[in-house]
């Protein structure tokens, strides 16, 4: 057998293999847009501070209102570490999310903090939720007094989440804006932005 | 209703959330990105699984994508890191395997050696190191250029030429061993 006789047979058996595979992928389209629903592609910060500078856009001047919007945010940024410094502030503690309003608001992203009274005897705690596409986000709880924290940035939107303490699922947050029923089990919703505690 | 459209337009609406587009998008690459994974993995349910998260999660992270680049060679990307994370995920939770049934059968004037030849080259390529198979399915399967495999594989365009060369050589020997253990 020759080399290049390898390659016809491999592509045609490759071909013939997924020709007789592909039923599954008979409706796939339709399952996905199903399952996406109303979500839109994850932002990411360049383009909020875009979005920012949108009106201007298409001019020169666009250019220097990117710059100048970036170097904004850092300015703001940088007073509100430099206060946090001076005067630092202990997370609250309860169930919930507080969130940390000072954040630079022309990025639109806000730090949220997720907070979680576990059993003193629980060992893994974490977030998990479509800000992260529901992969485990770890929460600490570095004094060992059963207060679990993480803050972890968000744009405005609406937000679906859940924890799991040492693996079981706690989905019914007191503080949430409201409470569905997924998959057979509670979540939590919260609003960030318009419309919701962050606004 | 999206079918005259070019691709760049159902991508910019895709990233204005019309999920629809995206519906197109999915019909137009699903098979190669279906083929991608099944030559890959070699195990259906596995394939079927990593195409559907392939194209989720690309939607996901659509704002990644640079429209000024080839889209299949970044959607081919996500499929293959999923395959890759799949089968370092097999190593450790192995699946009885099973056999690829075809559920289409054969054309009843092909010879019946030809369908063994597809069998064995098939058989084959499932014992190749997966350094040499990923680069001979999206060569055969997918027909990309070295450099596209090269980009997907994040591999050196030199050392694709070398597996696929080395992959070929190996996929002969080990047909041509099948067909002796047969024949004995």
């Amino acid at each position: 057998m020759k080399r290049t006789d390898v390659d016809e047979i491999l592509r045609d058996a490759l071909r013939e293999e997924v020709s007789g595979a592909r039923a599954c992928l008979d409706d796939l389209e339709e399952r996905i847009v199903a399952e996406l629903g109303e979500r839109r592609p994850r932002l990411r910060t360049i383009d909020w501070i875009r979005q920012l500078v949108a009106p201007t856009r298409g001019a020169r001047f666009g250019q220097f209102a990117v710059v100048g919007a970036t170097a904004a945010a850092f300015l703001v940024v940088g007073l509100f570490a430099s206060r946090l410094l001076d005067h630092p502030e202990q997370p609250a503690v309860g169930g919930g999310i507080r969130l940390e309003t000072a954040q630079a608001a022309r990025t639109g992203m806000q730090d949220v903090l997720f907070v979680v009274p576990a059993p003193l005897a629980a060992t893994t705690v974490v977030v998990v939720g479509d800000f992260n596409d529901w992969e485990a986000t770890a929460l600490s709880d570095e004094d060992g007094d059963g207060i679990w924290t993480t803050t972890i940035p968000l744009s405005p939107g609406r937000y679906e989440y859940g924890f799991l303490i040492d693996g079981r699922w706690w989905g019914e947050d007191p503080r949430a804006d409201e409470h569905v029923q997924s998959f057979g089990e509670y979540s939590s919703v919260r609003y960030i932005g318009r419309g919701g505690e962050g606004g | 209703m999206y079918r005259v459209q070019d691709e760049v337009s159902l991508l910019r609406a895709s990233l204005e959330g019309e999920t629809e587009a995206w519906g197109e998008i999915i019909s137009r690459y699903k098979d190669a990105v279906f083929g991608l994974c099944l030559g890959f993995l070699r195990n259906r349910a596995d394939a079927e699984d990593i195409t559907h998260d392939a194209f989720v999660r690309a939607y996901v992270n659509l704002r990644r994508y640079h429209l000024d680049k080839r889209f299949s060679t970044w959607i081919f990307t996500i499929a293959a890191n999923l395959c890759r994370n799949r089968l370092r995920y097999r190593k450790n939770h192995p699946v009885a395997e099973m056999p690829l049934h075809l559920s289409g059968g054969m054309d009843p004037a092909r010879s019946l050696e030809l369908e063994e030849r597809h069998d064995r080259v098939r058989a084959a390529l499932g014992q190749l190191p997966y350094a040499y198979r990923a680069p001979l399915v999206l060569r055969f399967y997918n027909d990309l250029a070295y450099r596209e495999i090269s980009e997907i594989l994040a591999i050196p365009e030199g050392t694709v030429k070398t597996r696929i060369h080395r992959g070929k050589a190996m996929l002969k020997d080990l047909m041509e061993n099948d067909e002796e253990r047969d024949q004995a």
